[in-house]
């Protein structure tokens, strides 16, 4: 289980976001709605440990990991989360098989690969350089080296943003298929895309630019 | 880990070549310049390394050390051959060998000397001189003229190769030294009795000439080796008449043609006659050694030096010169070391984005760290042993510019500051990387 509790970010413009009290059940899908800058990308960002938050708690099966030390968070990410990016993070000179073997560096078992290409389509691929796949298709070695090492938690961040909604669509699903039994949080712009997940969270009314409070919406 | 760094390096093997290249460019200069200037201060110490002592008539120690070591310069003039005798009877030398030089084969000099002389060198062909009007002769002499054994070569007179020649006295190349890359390829040996009983017939000859030519001077071109030998003596004519060149050389003529063209075998080796332009001395012991300098060095008539001395005095003359080499060797250290570390760090700001990439999908900075000393590690030790061999090739192709001074560039001599150089180099191209990487580690992922 995920809480997040009075959790702040001041940012460098001197803005900042203040999020109401969250609660991430696991083995659910959460699906995170809001306008651009309410701060959906950077709650992604804090629960995975790659921004540190001004203040409060994020508690992952009680164990704080805003407090916790950077190797720390380094070892939950790779042990604990598979993080789905917008722009894919994918070395473009490298094959897929490269792309994915990368975690290797961390000791990470990455023998399902073969099984996740073949879900999602695009086990033909393996040997082709990134920087030669479309972008459906690198999205989808996105989802595959998110997921192969088999992790607890799920984030994507609006994993279908540059693709038309039948792809994204079927992307998504494919990923919702890939990560059952996992606690999934997905950001997303697309509305249409809200009823294949558990829970809808609107961001509009978690974050405010001063600290006010509320409730979660679903 | 390994394998990755392999991998990743391979991907992109443009960025990884040119980054090598750089630094391999950049050390190589240093190494190379380094290398150079020992080689070449070592190498003129060592050639006069082996003869302790070298004996000649009074005048500059620097030409009688440079003229017997290197063939530069002309003899400063002449010493009679029984100090050779004399010296041989000593008991306190290893070896004593003589040095006469004044005539030329085309402007190549002609040394006349013992097989001592060469000994140590190796012969491409043929055998050493022995008989009277017998030669060996350096690789790039039968190279340039097209010369080998059993050929006649007609001397002239003189070292310019403008004198007049001794059509009667053709000397026989009987050896062909095989090439050293030093001064010695561009000399001509001969016995020391060739070249006195070449200068009888010579003589004779000018003889003749003058004779014909009321007042003419055949032996202009001897004006200054004359004049050196009067300088030599002028103050101490009693064991060293003022010799003119006719005395330096044509004394033995009073034996006759048989002396030279061997028709009495005993006249033939008779030496006590003949003059030297220098002898070259190894003494047996230090005691030895002080005691020859103490005896010869007291005669206001000759010149008696260390060659090693002389040289090392030369080095220090023009210390200045070492200095600036020095100093430019630093210049050019100093810029490979900016240059390289501008390298790395630009290789890495370019990994920048590949380091933060990692970095969010959680590979830990350690690692990334372990990942990138590997990969430069890797471009750092190729890049230096590249820089040494491409150093050491450069020594080889310049060896040729610097044979004339009679010095052997050793490629594959490697000093002790020059593994310091590598080290550095390497230490360069991994530096950067490191120090790079622990400023990454204390920011967030997302920030990098």
């Amino acid at each position: 289980m995920i809480e997040t509790k009075n959790l702040r970010k001041h940012f460098t413009d001197e803005s900042d976001l203040v999020y109401r009290d969250l609660t991430f059940e696991d083995g659910k899908s959460y699906v995170l709605l809001g306008a651009s800058g309410c701060g959906k990308s950077t709650l992604l960002h804090m629960i995975a440990g790659v921004l540190t938050p001004t203040g409060g708690q994020i508690l992952v099966n009680g164990r704080d990991m805003a407090a916790a030390p950077q190797r720390e968070k380094d070892a939950f990410r790779i042990a604990k989360i598979g993080y789905i990016f917008q722009d894919f993070k994918l070395i473009d000179e490298m094959t897929v098989q490269d792309n994915i073997d990368v975690l290797k560096l961390e000791k990470v078992d990455v023998s399902r690969t073969d099984e996740l290409l073949s879900q999602l389509g695009i086990l033909k691929l393996k040997k082709r350089q990134v920087a030669r796949l479309s972008g459906g298709e690198r999205q989808r070695v996105a989802i595959a080296r998110a997921l192969v090492k088999q992790p607890e938690i799920i984030l994507a961040d609006e994993p279908t943003g540059n693709l038309n909604y039948a792809i994204g669509r079927t992307i998504t699903e494919a990923l919702l298929e890939a990560g059952r039994g996992k606690t999934l949080i997905c950001v997303t712009h697309d509305e249409r895309l809200c009823e294949l997940f558990d829970v809808v969270v609107n961001m509009n009314e978690v974050t405010a630019s001063a600290a006010k409070g509320g409730e979660q919406d679903a | 880990m390994l394998k990755f760094a392999l991998k990743n390096m391979l991907v992109r093997r443009a960025r990884v070549v040119l980054v090598t290249l750089s630094i391999v460019l950049s050390a190589s200069v240093a190494l190379l310049a380094f290398n150079i200037s020992q080689q070449v201060s070592e190498g003129i110490i060592s050639t006069a390394g082996y003869y302790d002592m070298i004996i000649g008539p009074a005048g500059s120690s620097t030409q009688l050390a440079m003229n017997t070591m290197f063939f530069t310069d002309e003899p400063l003039g002449t010493i009679s051959y029984e100090y050779v005798e004399e010296l041989q009877a000593s008991g306190r030398t290893n070896a004593v060998v003589p040095f006469t030089m004044g005539d030329s084969y085309n402007g190549t000099k002609i040394v006349g000397t013992s097989a001592d002389y060469l000994e140590g060198k190796r012969l491409k062909s043929g055998e050493m001189f022995d008989e009277p009007f017998e030669a060996v002769i350096g690789s790039a002499v039968a190279e340039r003229y097209g010369l080998k054994l059993g050929d006649s070569m007609v001397t002239s007179h003189g070292l310019t190769g403008t004198g007049h020649a001794h059509e009667g006295n053709p000397l026989t190349v009987v050896g062909i030294l095989a090439k050293t890359g030093t001064a010695y390829d561009n000399v001509i040996f001969t016995s020391c009795e060739t070249v006195w009983a070449v200068h009888d017939h010579g003589e004779e000859e000018h003889e003749d000439d003058d004779a014909e030519h009321t007042g003419g001077d055949a032996h202009a071109e001897d004006a200054a080796l004359e004049g050196a030998a009067e300088t030599a003596h002028g103050d101490d004519a009693e064991p060293e008449a003022p010799m003119s060149h006719a005395a330096a050389y044509s004394t033995a003529s009073e034996t006759g043609d048989a002396q030279a063209h061997g028709e009495s075998e005993e006249e033939e080796h008779d030496h006590s006659h003949g003059d030297v332009c220098a002898i070259l001395i190894k003494s047996k012991s230090f005691n030895d050694y002080y005691k020859l300098m103490e005896v010869y060095g007291a005669n206001a008539s000759l010149l008696c030096i260390n060659p090693s001395t002389v040289l090392r005095e030369v080095l220090e003359q023009v210390d200045l010169s070492t200095q600036i080499v020095y100093i430019l060797c630093a210049i050019i250290l100093l810029m490979n070391i900016v240059v390289i570390s501008v390298i790395t760090l630009l290789n890495m700001v370019d990994a920048q984005k590949e380091i933060a990439l990692m970095r969010l999908i959680g590979i830990s900075m350690r690692r990334i760290g372990q990942l990138y000393l590997i990969q430069n590690g890797i471009i750092g030790l190729i890049s230096t042993l590249l820089a040494l061999l491409l150093s050491h090739a450069c020594l080889g192709l310049m060896s040729s510019f610097v044979a004339s001074m009679g010095i052997v560039l050793n490629i594959t001599a490697v000093y002790p500051l020059e593994w310091g150089i590598m080290a550095l180099v390497f230490v360069l191209s991994v530096l950067p990387t490191m120090v790079r990487i622990l400023s990454m580690s204390r920011k967030d992922s997302l920030n990098m």
